[in-house]
């Protein structure tokens, strides 16, 4: 194959550079040397990914299929498991509170991070924006269990701070906030008020300052005061970056289940249930393995398709590409 | 500047302290509450009250050093193994030709679409079925496969980006390919290695559910399963439980002040790649 050819196929940034040193090396002897090196360098990744990324990701496939409890003998179910999940209430209340919870994550990621981003860059002088821009980005630093727990404790009804408040204010009978079947969602959601997202807020503060000035010179010459200039002229200019935080906020909320787990495990009833967490529970504490395989396959699956959404229509390129799980360090930490 | 730009700047102003305060509020909360007895927490729930309660603390680390002694055996070992692992499998992937190489690469970045929860099950029953439960390891060697794909990602464009010269120049000299790697490629990445490797701390100092899942016995636990299970033992006694949270609170701190511009300008460069 011609080195065109290849590189026409699959376009790596390093290609040229690559088979312009093993042209130039020559010998076939020194060419295997250097292939072999090159495996050396690539072997801990390889194994390391094909015993604890594919082997399990395989696995789970395989499994889905099965009726298995994850000991004895697994029965092959075909389809079963996913039409089962599909009358599961469960799952269907997983499914529209993922939906929910996705929608607001979605929404106040973007807006709170990027009007603070703003009013940060009002301020005068750099050392007044990079001490603000400091003091948002604390939280991230801060263990996110740390924080589902202290707002576990200002919930709490009887003790807690915001039902003091409240009875102080003359409430009589204050709401039981995470044990209210009716309010226990939005009572997740409340979790982080204000919501000042650090991460995003970097990205939307070096998006905007990537802005030329001569355009927002150009615009206050025009005559556009503030208000003007951040509907016509920034925002659209930040467009990339929030594509990039809405798939990263959309894809982390899917599959984080870390906050339910501590604040509600699901309840009370299904009034909190996640994906992840029914996916927890039909495997740890129902010996649904099986079933909890294929939960975790349309997970998967609802992925991909926003993946291939995103990838094929949106589109934002980026370092921090949006990763599965709690070790994803992006999408992690958009949502600290 | 007119006096309507200078209201408009102290609006500004304000509107970011008070949002500034709202959002540390709990935390501000947090170190009030650590310093009080129950009693004195129940009288008035708001406001510091003396005389401060600093056994509190002494109480809080009691319970929580051995956790923390984990988290950090945990984090150490598996932010050097994901930056070493993935610094070699990016070098090669970017700058070493070999049969297999894009076949390889792709495999990789492949899983960055592969959520966490679809291997959470088989991952479980495989750590158990080789023994490794309740050791370490169950940890270590998963947070270094998993954190090593985004990493290779990222890394793999610096070392495709830096100019082949370089290499050339050192290989004319007769230096190794192993050479070049460590003395020439390595340093010249290592800003985005401060900001993979802070990253990757901060993932694993973080994660709950799996260590939940896979350290079951009590002296092996890390810090924020030990929290959760502090919270559980002392439920309504605010003082012990804060003081434990704030000290939990204390290491990454400590480095986010130590690596704070590294940390900002490395998570803002995402945002010019957008």
């Amino acid at each position: 194959m011609s080195e065109g050819a290849r590189s026409g196929a699959l376009p790596l940034a390093g290609d040229r550079a690559a088979s312009a040193a093993a042209r130039r090396s020559g010998g076939t002897l020194a060419k295997a040397r250097r292939a072999f090196l090159a495996y050396l360098f690539i072997l801990p990744t390889i194994a390391l990914l094909a015993v604890f990324m594919y082997y399990p990701a395989v696995s789970a496939l395989y499994h889905s299929f099965f009726d298995w409890d994850g000991f004895t003998q697994a029965t092959f179910v075909g389809l079963g498991n996913f039409a089962a999940m599909a009358v599961d209430d469960t799952m269907r209340a997983a499914a529209v509170n993922v939906l929910k919870l996705a929608a607001f994550a979605m929404i106040i990621s973007v807006t709170v991070p990027l009007i603070v981003a703003r009013l940060i860059l009002s301020l005068p002088g750099a050392r007044a924006q990079y001490a603000f821009r400091v003091l948002f980005v604390i939280p991230l630093v801060l263990p996110q269990v740390v924080i589902y727990l202290i707002w576990k404790s200002l919930y709490d009804p009887n003790f807690g701070l915001l039902n003091q408040l409240l009875m102080t204010l003359g409430v009589q009978s204050p709401p039981a906030w995470l044990g209210d079947p009716n309010i226990a969602l939005y009572a997740v959601m409340g979790i982080g008020f204000p919501w000042v997202d650090g991460f995003a807020l970097l990205i939307f503060t070096a998006g905007l300052q990537s802005i030329s000035r001569e355009i927002i010179d150009a615009a206050a010459i025009d005559g556009a005061g503030p208000v003007e200039r951040f509907r016509r002229i920034e925002l659209p200019l930040v467009i990339g970056q929030i594509k990039l935080i809405l798939v990263l906020n959309m894809i982390w909320t899917i599959q984080n289940f870390t906050s339910i787990f501590i604040l509600t495990q699901g309840g009370p009833g299904t009034s909190t249930m996640v994906p992840g967490m029914a996916l927890y529970q039909a495997s740890f504490q129902n010996d649904r393995m099986g079933y909890a395989c294929a939960i975790g396959m349309a997970m998967f699956l609802v992925m991909l398709v926003l993946t291939y959404i995103n990838l094929r229509y949106i589109r934002s390129e980026s370092d921090f590409a949006p990763r599965g799980g709690a070790t994803a360090p992006g999408a992690a930490l958009a949502k600290a | 500047m007119t006096r309507q730009g200078r209201l408009g700047m102290s609006l500004c102003a304000a509107a970011l302290v008070g949002l500034a305060l709202l959002t540390f509020y709990p935390f501000i909360f947090m170190i009030i509450t650590s310093l009080k007895s129950a009693k004195q927490y129940y009288a008035n729930i708001w406001l510091p009250a003396w005389p401060l309660h600093l056994e509190n603390y002494q109480q809080a680390w009691t319970a929580i050093a051995p956790y923390m002694l984990n988290s950090f055996v945990v984090t150490v070992a598996s932010t050097i193994g994901v930056v070493v692992v993935s610094c070699l499998a990016a070098f090669a992937f970017a700058r070493m030709s070999f049969p297999g190489r894009e076949i390889l690469y792709y495999l990789v970045i492949f899983l960055l679409m592969v959520p966490a929860v679809l291997t959470l099950v088989p991952t479980f029953l495989l750590i158990k079925n080789v023994g490794l439960m309740n050791t370490l390891w169950a940890l270590i060697l998963p947070y270094i496969a998993a954190g090593q794909v985004l990493s290779i990602f990222i890394m793999r464009a610096f070392f495709a980006s830096l100019p082949e010269e370089l290499f050339e120049a050192a290989r004319i000299d007769g230096a190794s390919e192993w050479w070049v790697f460590l003395n020439i490629a390595v340093p010249l990445v290592r800003p985005v290695l401060v900001t993979i490797a802070i990253l990757q701390v901060l993932s694993s100092w973080n994660d709950y559910v799996w260590p939940f899942l896979v350290l079951q016995s009590d002296s092996v636990q890390t810090l924020v399963v030990g929290l959760v299970n502090f919270q559980g033992r002392f439920y309504t006694d605010y003082g012990p439980l804060m003081a434990g949270y704030a000290l939990a609170s204390i290491p990454l701190l400590i480095l986010f002040f130590v690596a704070m511009r590294s940390f900002i300008e490395g998570l803002s460069q995402g945002a010019l790649k957008a």
